[in-house]
């Protein structure tokens, strides 16, 4: 997953995340790739657009 | 390194330091920890909450904490009819004011402090595993890495609840029950009435509504929330539209911008588990038509809290202990979710023609007092429709 650097680390795509795979920190977020799934829910919610499929 | 503690509170927002004051104050052993440097900021919140519910928490009023003291409702629909429910044209308007959450979560948590928990801030909780004892959680102060054994775990980590998924829960929140928001604070906001919070309804926001909360005489959190199930925009573009046409922000500029997820979804299934409780957004523990969590997730913070006191002092961390807390959480904040649930579900199904038809017989309505209960029930009065969905409820 690409984040870019406008990210906010509000948690929303973590929050949607059915396989609870990101890791929010204070600046930094944190993806567990090898289990993704790629359903996309994290980058649909992001209310500023800040994820990208790599 | 393992540090143990009788309760250990994950997520130090308002929920989870109402939870860490009422244990503390029951005789339990605190722990509070937040991953942030600073509790309260940044804020993901319009900062509105009704006086009756501060009251209800047994929380008085405190001029640090508050910026505006309410006066009333405006609604405006997709086509601008106004609808004005302030103190002179109702008896009994909803009383309320808008918080610094900054300080507002700060002074929550230093209430925990007092009560005897203690706190870590720019703590990390990132796992955590079951065991004899209850949990052991894996946490990380900058590079410090150690391990909190707890008898109970106060899962109190906001809309992401991460926490209560590692101990079996399903707290994930479909993007179709998660709003996203996005809000500017501005000053400069030219408001009609500058104590009066506004809403519009309609396209401007899909699936949400957009608000201007006033915070001064021309400062105010301009935002909107929608689902990006049914638009393709983001929360932000569409923010950015809604300013540029809004009539009160034309001359305003920002000075924050905040975003985040509301989970409007109602509460999960089950809340409890052996040595664990989730409160707050963790819990969907909001009013899924308003978006308002601050007092819902702060009472299951109270209600838990005081269960785990008991818990500790009983020695009885069984899910049938737990329990006690969702059943009671159920009856004081569930029911109501359950009933804005389906307001919001019948106001999703309204185009702007009938938003605009609603608001033309709103405006001229007589209401005695001006509450979200009040208004649906006025609300069922005018529109065939909604009485079909929601004469039962209300
Ligand atoms: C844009 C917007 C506007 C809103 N407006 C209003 C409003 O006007 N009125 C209202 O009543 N409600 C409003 N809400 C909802 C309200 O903000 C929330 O319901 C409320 O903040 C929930 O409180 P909480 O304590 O459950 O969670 P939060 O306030 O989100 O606190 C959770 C805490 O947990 C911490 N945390 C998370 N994970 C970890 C971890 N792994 N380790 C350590 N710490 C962790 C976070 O840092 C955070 O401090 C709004 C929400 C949004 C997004
Ligand atoms: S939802 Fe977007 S801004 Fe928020 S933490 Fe995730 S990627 Fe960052
Ligand atoms: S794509 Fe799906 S599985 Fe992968 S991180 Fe995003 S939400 Fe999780």
């Amino acid at each position: 997953m690409i984040v870019k650097e406008w990210c906010m680390y509000c948690g929303e795509c973590a929050g949607v995340c059915p396989r609870n795979l990101i890791e929010v920190r204070e600046l930094t977020l944190k993806f567990t790739e090898e289990h993704c799934k790629e359903c996309s829910l994290c980058i649909q919610v992001c209310p500023v657009k800040a994820l990208e499929q790599e | 390194m393992v540090i143990k503690t009788d309760v250990l509170v994950i997520g130090a927002g308002p929920a989870g330091s109402t939870a860490a004051k009422h244990a503390a104050s029951g005789g339990a052993k605190v722990l509070l920890m937040d991953k942030k440097s600073e509790i309260g900021a940044p804020k993901r919140c319009a900062e509105g909450v009704s006086n009756g519910g501060l009251e209800s928490l047994g929380i008085e009023h405190n001029p640090r904490w508050i910026t505006r003291e309410l006066d009333g409702v405006r609604l405006i629909a997709p086509d601008g009819t106004n609808v004005w429910l302030t103190s002179d044209k109702v008896d009994l308007p909803e009383a309320g004011c808008i918080l610094e959450r900054k300080v507002f979560d700060k002074y929550m948590a230093m209430d925990a402090a007092r009560a005897g928990a203690e706190i870590k801030i720019k703590t990390l909780a990132t796992r955590m595993e079951r065991n004899d004892e209850g949990f052991l959680v894996d946490a990380e102060c900058m590079d410090e890495k150690f391990q909190i054994q707890a008898k109970i775990v106060i899962a109190a980590d906001g809309p992401e609840s991460r926490v209560a998924r590692w101990a079996g829960l399903r707290t994930a929140v479909k993007p179709k029950d998660m709003e996203s928001a996005a809000q500017f604070e501005m000053a400069g906001v030219q408001m009609e009435n500058n104590k009066c919070i506004e809403f519009y309804f309609g396209s401007v926001a899909p699936g949400g509504y957009a608000w201007v909360f006033p915070k001064g005489d021309d400062i105010a959190n301009v935002g909107l929330g929608i689902l990006t199930t049914i638009t393709d925009k983001s929360a932000y573009e569409h923010l950015l539209e809604f300013v540029k046409n809004c009539p009160a922000t034309q001359n305003a500029q920002p000075v924050e911008l905040n975003i985040g997820g509301d989970p409007v979804g109602g509460l999960p299934k089950k809340m409890a588990t052996d040595n664990l409780m989730v409160v707050g957004d963790a819990a969907g523990q909001v009013n899924p038509l308003t978006g308002g969590g601050i007092i819902s997730g702060m009472t299951g913070g109270m209600i838990a809290g005081k269960v785990a006191a008991e818990a500790i002092e009983e020695n009885d961390f069984s899910e049938k202990k737990m329990k006690k807390y969702e059943k009671e959480c159920r009856e004081t904040i569930g029911d109501s979710i359950n009933k804005y649930l389906k307001v919001k579900d019948y106001m999703m199904t309204l185009n702007d023609d009938e938003l605009n038809s609603i608001a033309d017989v709103f405006k001229d309505s007589d209401f005695e007092k001006v509450s979200t209960g009040e208004l649906v029930k006025n609300l069922v009065k005018v529109s065939p429709k909604a009485l079909i969905k929601l004469g039962k409820l209300f």
